[in-house]
């Protein structure tokens, strides 16, 4: 089978659909992560969605369904508990395991114990079904939705708490929009990527892009290109050359994060300060 | 009418009263500093006019009305900007944001671009505003961070400790654009300051807030031996250098933490300890 042939099947083409879906959604909440230190918080989002999607698979749900669920109670859990202590690291690092351990015992109770601890672990993109490619499409044009609306707001809350505050706006209800937006964008993402692997469209574009750029909007879309780029050719390697497109997508996105460091190291412009 | 007036106003955190009895009026175009030890509630004082703390008893109102969360008119610079560890945005983006930064949905506001410029231009800040803040030095943060707390034109400034952690010459050029912001702009400022000194040019009026009371006038009414020995309850000294600076003596515990909020309990003060308590929580 030729490589076009591949690229005409309609698991190949569900696959580059859902990417193309989540790679948007991913780079554009992505750049909030970075922005607001919360990668911590992403990663712990997407381990409580292994034990939501375990949970789901155990009862014969759709594991999507698991998936929203936990990821999004434990985004609200995180922003309220966050918000008011000060440790928000303890906070997210007990979440999170807890539910991977609670992720353990139920995958443990499922006969197909391997094969469904795989694909949510490191993703099964090329397992996805035309109904998941919509569930996918909608949620993530959902999050842009939200996230267009609630730009400038989300933004300065983001940069400058106090300043926002002191204007009226009000940090614990933006930071519960956010982290709601994080759970629907980790859920989205863990169709392609897995539960594991959530960090290279999330974080590693939205990193790499605001090494490269001032300009929060230009941020934004240097993420989001940076995510596609990943995303496609990660699927694209993957199918023509073999191997999991996972591996192929965080090596790919990882390395466009090495490649903007080694490009902020040759431009004296952008030294940072000692303890900046 | 007065900017600002309060009548026998009061704060009380937690059960326990900040400051109370509070009678002080803010005129329009005046500059105010705000002095007293650590913890004495001097950023509360900025925190009620923003309508973040609700005064108790007493009055306070803020242009002839009860404060409210929100109000266009004010402004604030806070003492610990956020956006020195999120430096990656320019100086420019950063200035915007307090143009706009709160408004919600799709599009955007002609206005804007002019504001910011002239935001940038009165401060002075045009040849570095499009850089990354975290490649400018302190005093240029500082110049940024009032052009971001004056891009919307607000008629009262609330600068919580604008010169902390300046050194001298950039405290002197903060100093100096404080006084042309004012002069330009005709807004109301408040300034939370530790040391009078490198403000006593510009300034109008005191406020000084020390054990539970706040007394107000101007410079000579306020900080001499009289008010200050009744305000703390023992003796204390102002003395004026030949060049017009104050020295005050009798004070100097207070005076040799330079770092209000740095992690040194050393010494039990129970208001310090609730007003640093009290900051977090609102952050």
């Amino acid at each position: 089978m030729s490589l076009h042939d591949l690229l005409a099947t309609s698991f190949v083409q569900h696959a580059f659909y859902a990417v193309t879906a989540v790679a948007v959604a991913a780079g554009v909440v992505g750049y909030f992560v970075v922005l607001r230190r919360q990668a911590f918080a992403a990663h712990a989002i997407g381990h409580v969605g292994f034990a939501g999607a375990a949970g789901a698979v155990l009862i014969g749900a759709s594991p999507i369904v698991g998936l929203l669920v936990f990821c999004l109670g434990a985004g609200v859990l995180i922003g309220v508990a966050g918000a008011a202590l000060d440790d928000r690291d303890t906070v997210v690092g007990v979440t999170l395991t807890a539910a991977l351990g609670l992720g353990v015992l139920f995958i443990s109770l499922y006969s197909g114990y391997a094969d469904a601890a795989y694909s949510i672990l490191f993703g099964q993109i090329l397992g996805v079904s035309s109904t998941d490619v919509l569930v996918v499409a909608a949620l993530s044009l959902a999050v842009l939705v939200v996230v267009s609306l609630t730009f400038r707001p989300l933004l300065f809350v983001s940069v400058d708490a106090q300043s926002a505050a002191s204007r009226g706006l009000s940090a614990r209800t933006l930071s519960l929009l956010f982290m709601s937006l994080l759970a629907v964008t980790t859920v989205v993402a863990i169709q392609v990527v897995g539960v594991l692997l959530v960090f290279s469209l999330l974080v590693a574009p939205a990193a790499a892009a605001e090494v490269l750029t001032t300009s929060p909007i230009r941020a934004t879309l240097l993420s989001v290109t940076l995510a596609l780029f990943s995303g496609w050719t990660g699927l694209l390697l993957g199918v023509w050359i073999g191997g999991p497109v996972s591996f192929w997508i965080t090596a790919l996105a990882s390395g466009s994060y090495l490649v903007a460091r080694l490009l902020e190291r040759s431009r004296p412009l952008r030294v940072r300060p000692v303890g900046a | 009418m007065n900017v600002v007036e309060s009548r026998g106003a009061g704060v009380s955190l937690g059960g326990r009263t900040i400051w109370r009895d509070a009678n002080f009026a803010l005129e329009a175009g005046t500059i105010t500093a705000v002095l007293g030890p650590n913890g004495s509630g001097k950023s509360t004082l900025l925190n009620v006019i923003l309508g973040l703390v609700p005064a108790s008893g007493g009055s306070l109102e803020v242009f002839g009305a009860s404060p409210r969360r929100g109000n266009r008119r004010v402004g604030f610079l806070a003492q610990t900007r956020a956006a020195d560890s999120v430096g990656s945005l320019s100086g420019r983006d950063y200035v915007g944001l307090g143009f706009d930064g709160t408004r919600f949905g799709w599009g955007r506001d002609r206005a804007k671009l002019d504001a910011v410029r002239q935001a940038i231009a009165l401060t002075g800040t045009t040849s570095y505003a499009d850089r990354p803040i975290h490649s400018l030095s302190g005093g240029q943060r500082q110049r940024i961070a009032l052009a971001h707390a004056t891009v919307f034109s607000p008629e009262l400034l609330l600068l919580d400790e604008p010169l902390a952690a300046l050194d001298l010459a950039a405290q002197a050029e903060v100093v100096d654009l404080v006084h042309l912001i004012r002069d330009r702009t005709g807004a109301t400022i408040v300034v939370v300051a530790h040391d009078l000194n490198p403000l006593a040019t510009i300034v109008d009026q005191v406020l000084w807030i020390a054990r539970r009371q706040v007394r107000s006038g101007s410079v000579d009414e306020v900080v001499n031996d009289e008010v200050l020995s009744d305000l703390y309850g023992h003796p204390i000294e102002v003395i004026v250098t030949p060049r017009g600076r104050r020295v005050i003596v009798g004070l100097e515990e207070e005076f040799a933490h330079p770092h209000p909020h740095g992690h040194d309990h050393s010494h039990e003060d129970p208001h310090e300890h609730l007003a640093e308590v009290y900051e977090e929580e609102t952050s």
